[in-house]
């Protein structure tokens, strides 16, 4: 022991354990001195430490001294899980002279001291070893690095999307904006007025979507929705649909002549069926970009072969009825998802007379109806006989918090909207009586409060209660419902039902999630990579979640989140290359007798077998180190770098 | 022709005679036959939801020993007793619960045979025979007839256990309207309170609740009411005043034996309020 170590030898190499405490969250159950006395004599463990807190800067000098003092070659660091402090060690130890990758920690916390009662100790000893193993056949490696495309994608152009393409764009960084609908804006174009402000949704949404079709580093691509996105973070080649608009939208010039004339008729989904529609159509007057689409299946010309009226009165002949979907490929570095949100379909809740009754209405329908370039032109009229409504109840949570109906999750939004629709309709309607149904009135966000009692204020009723049902009486439509704070039932008639229905992950939104393979929650929400601490990243690097694709937030919030992700995605615009981790699959092209299996087996399109060769090629900055494809290998010709079959025996102790 | 072991329950001797004979009469022309299971007693009429109640849970559970050494399925008509009977059945088969179900089992002198199947007629329409079937054997069409199916709520809830239909917006009846040649019409009580038990003591109470499932009904334009429950039946036939514009309110069974050829004398129609043989035959169909 007195000369130096060589560890390039075939000498064992010298492993020191360090065990961390973690205050009392280890060492209050696994028993350290025992645990430090089992592990100083397993073989090849050349020191053993332990401290109060390893990831302290003490602890981690204690680390970074032990290295040097020790002539340690390996590193094993009993401590939390490695998600939270495997890149401090590693980082410690490299800057004490250690290859990184030979550092690896031994999970004795989330795995061992929480979730074991008896045997702790035992089971600790355990994980030690088993790390020990690894480590000891863990070889040096050097991070994978590639470069970085700087130009994003951002999917749907709601306030999410818009506000998350302009920041980035206003960084000097290209953006391709995807939406599918014909127009930018979202549902926020819907809206009314917005609380607890009460300032007009278009007066305030315009100025982005004026901005973000004009903004010389924003590629505008509406009607369009994502066809698949193949590569990997900073480099994504993302297939783009352009779906046959029937109008060349460089010819047109937005008169609406065509407008006026068409024939065909059609539900307009963005009056949310209070009116029909026309075949030829544009969202709304401040569409951006300003040019209207055929809906082929509502069109005369398109399914009859008769009419054209579009084409004879069209001024500048911007009109295609030969046009067809086209494909663009982009090449994108980043991805933000803004997929956004839907109402849940009321039709789902059969007590609450959706479909039987036709002045029960949801509240982006009531939006309509009070919005100036809504079907009323601002005035509150029921659906059913255009009279302007006297009594109107508001019923909260109609599908949200409600586990039967399968969303036992807060929409969040509702009971400001309530409130706010309820008052907007007393401005209108100065005799009106507004009657919210509600669970609880949830307010937590800045004025809210002042917001919810200036409508208590205004004379808006509140009843506590749940409804259970709502049905036509002559021309009333009558809730059953109950005041429990004074322990009655309660009936009530009124003129028209404004549903409060649940928000729900737009279905376009968890369509594209299960192409590009990121995660949902059980709800069809998008999953943040940490709750807390990473809320707009992915667990797929490159993905950056924004507005309520991610659950339902209101606008403030929404703005908020995507200026997050824009942030996240200009973070990594600022490297001129990614690190990448080296622990990836590899193929030993000499075993590799090409049968395919890898490839079939990996989730990340990461393998390939060359035509040419016959043999399997890893594309390491696409592969994840998920080791599916060294299990799945029959010649064992492919391998995981630094979990090796050779490794795994070791650890599992089977010779 | 299957034969299913049929429990008939205490109503369906009394009050609701009407429910149970043209039933009989009906299934063998649709090609089946009930034999009624010899020796039953009372279902327990309401499940009986207190917690320590296992005593009463003895007489639904003698009938299920003793309709298992019958065969594996039981058929039903009165909604009480399918509902009784199919979650006391339910209760037994719980997992976990094995040591209560046991003692249960041995305060009754039967042996359990095997675990009984307890159906509603209407599931044995819809489930064993097929509504294609069924339309077979229509020989008088219900044309153009509007009727309103009203289920009321002990056959459809509680969900989890029953598994019988939508608890909010029940279809069966109705397709079998449908299949009758009728056009059920869109109702918005159809699992609404009838007032139950509550005529016993708190008539006016009963008698709202159904005064207003009958005017629902016509405001969607029926011109008559279908149900499956006698107690349904007695609340909306027989608590109300009778007007020119008064509901008929019939048994699916009585439609069902129109539908099928029985005889005016087959259908117990004389048990109900107003004049329903006289509605029929002005829709010509007697």
């Amino acid at each position: 022991m007195e000369q130096p170590a060589q560890p390039q030898k075939k000498q064992r190499p010298r492993v020191g354990v360090f065990v961390c405490h973690c205050g009392i969250n280890i060492a209050g159950v696994v028993k350290i001195p025992e645990l430090m006395e089992r592990v100083g004599v397993m073989p090849g463990v050349a020191v053993t430490k332990d401290y109060k807190y390893c990831c302290s800067d003490p602890g981690q000098q204690m680390i970074r001294d032990s290295i040097k003092n020790d002539r340690l070659d390996r590193v094993v660091v009993a401590c939390c899980s490695p998600t939270l402090h495997e890149t401090t060690f590693r980082n410690a130890s490299a800057e004490a002279g250690l290859n990184p990758y030979q550092c690896e920690i031994a999970n004795i916390r989330e795995q061992c001291s929480w979730v074991t009662e008896d045997k702790a100790t035992d089971k600790a000893t355990e994980i030690v070893r088993t790390t020990k193993a690894k480590v000891e056949n863990d070889f040096p490696l050097e991070a994978i690095t590639v470069p970085i495309n700087k130009r994003a994608l951002v999917v749907g152009a709601g306030i999410a999307g818009i506000q998350a393409a302009l920041d980035i764009a206003n960084a000097g960084h290209e953006v391709v904006l995807v939406d599918k609908e014909p127009s930018i804006g979202g549902h926020m174009a819907q809206l009314s007025e917005t609380f607890p402000t009460l300032d007009c949704s278009q007066c305030i949404l315009t100025p982005r979507t004026v901005e973000a079709g004009r903004h010389p580093k924003i590629k505008l691509m509406t009607y369009s929705e994502i066809e698949s996105v193949s590569g990997y973070v900073g480099n994504f080649k993302v297939k783009v649909r352009q779906k046959a608009r029937y109008v060349d939208f460089k010819t047109c010039t937005g008169c609406g002549v065509c407008l006026e004339k068409c024939a065909g008729r059609t539900d307009a989904r963005f009056e949310r069926g209070l009116v029909r529609g026309k075949a030829i159509y544009r969202l709304l007057p401040q569409a951006v970009p300003n040019r209207p689409v055929i809906d082929a299946k509502a069109c005369v010309y398109l399914t009859k072969g008769k009419c054209g009226i579009c084409a004879k009165v069209c001024p500048t002949g911007a009109i295609r009825y030969d046009d067809t979907d086209k494909f663009v490929e982009e090449e994108v570095g980043a991805i933000v998802l803004a997929t956004g949100y839907e109402l849940f379909d009321a039709a789902g809740l059969a007590s609450y007379g959706v479909g039987l009754v036709p002045d029960v209405v949801d509240g982006l329908a009531f939006e309509r109806l009070l919005s100036a370039s809504g079907p009323t032109s601002g005035e509150v009229k029921r659906p059913s006989d255009g009279k302007v409504p006297k009594k109107i109840v508001f019923v909260q949570c109609a599908g949200s918090r409600d586990s039967t109906a399968g969303m036992p999750y807060c929409s969040k939004i509702c009971c400001m909207y309530t409130a706010k629709q309820a008052i907007l309709y007393k401005h209108r309607v100065h005799d009106g009586e507004a009657t919210i149904c509600y669970i609880d009135v949830r307010t937590p966000g800045k004025g809210f409060e002042e917001f919810y009692k200036r409508a208590t204020d205004d004379g808006i009723q509140y009843l506590r209660g749940k409804v259970s049902k709502i049905f036509r009486q002559g021309d009333k439509v009558v809730v059953w419902t109950s005041d429990t704070l004074a322990g009655r039932k309660v009936e009530l008639e009124a003129d028209m039902v404004v549903l409060a229905t649940a928000v729900v992950a737009s279905p376009d939104g968890v369509a594209l999630a299960r192409k590009l393979k990121t995660q949902i929650d059980s709800h069809g929400f998008m999953t943040e990579a940490h709750p807390k601490l990473r809320p707009v990243e992915t667990l797929t690097a490159g993905f950056f979640l924004a507005g309520c694709g991610q659950g339902p937030k209101d606008i403030p919030e929404t703005v908020a989140q995507a200026s997050a992700a824009a942030a996240k995605v200009l973070a990594m615009f600022g490297n001129t290359r990614l690190t990448h981790s080296p622990t990836t699959a590899e193929v030993e092209e000499d075993i590799c007798v090409g049968c395919g299996y890898c490839e079939r087996t990996c989730a990340y399109e990461a393998v390939k077998v060359d035509p040419a060769t016959k043999k399997a090629v890893v594309n390491a900055a696409l592969c994840e180190g998920c080791g599916a494809c060294a299990v799945a290998c029959p010649s064992g010709a492919m391998t995981h770098k630094n979990a090796t079959k050779k490794a795994i025996f070791q650890m599992t102790d089977l010779f | 022709m299957t034969k299913y072991a049929y429990y008939p329950g205490c109503t369906l001797y009394t009050k609701a005679r009407n429910l149970d004979l043209c039933a009989r009469k009906a299934a063998e022309k649709v090609g089946f036959e009930l034999t009624e299971m010899p020796s039953w007693n009372c279902c327990g009429a309401i499940y009986n939801a207190t917690s320590d109640d296992l005593a009463a849970q003895v007489g639904p559970v003698r009938n299920l020993a003793k309709a298992s050494q019958l065969g594996e399925k039981l058929v039903t008509l009165c909604a009480a007793c399918y509902n009784v009977l199919k979650r006391v059945q339910d209760r037994l088969d719980q997992p976990g619960n094995e040591i209560e179900s046991e003692r249960l089992k041995t305060f009754v002198d039967e042996k359990f045979e095997r675990s009984v199947k307890v159906l509603h007629y209407l599931e044995v329409l819809k489930n064993d025979i097929g509504w294609d079937r069924v339309k077979e054997k229509v020989t008088k069409p219900l044309a153009k007839l509007k009727v309103a199916s009203y289920y009321g709520c002990l056959m459809v809830r509680p969900k989890e256990v029953l598994g019988f239909d939508d608890p909010e917006n029940p279809q069966v009846m109705d397709d079998l309207m449908r299949v009758l040649g009728a056009e059920p019409t869109k109702f918005d009580f159809k699992a609404e309170c009838c007032g139950g038990y509550l005529v016993v003591n708190r008539r006016e109470v009963a008698k709202a609740a159904s005064q207003k499932i009958l005017d629902n009904a016509r405001a969607w334009g029926a011109e008559a009411i279908v149900t499956t429950c006698p107690l349904c039946q007695y609340n909306l036939d027989k608590l109300r005043v009778l007007t020119d514009g008064s509901l008929p309110v019939f048994y699916f069974t009585q439609l069902l034996g129109v539908a099928v050829g029985l005889n005016l004398d087959e259908l117990g129609l004389e048990h109900s309020a107003g004049d329903p043989a006289g509605f029929l035959r002005s829709k010509g169909l007697l």
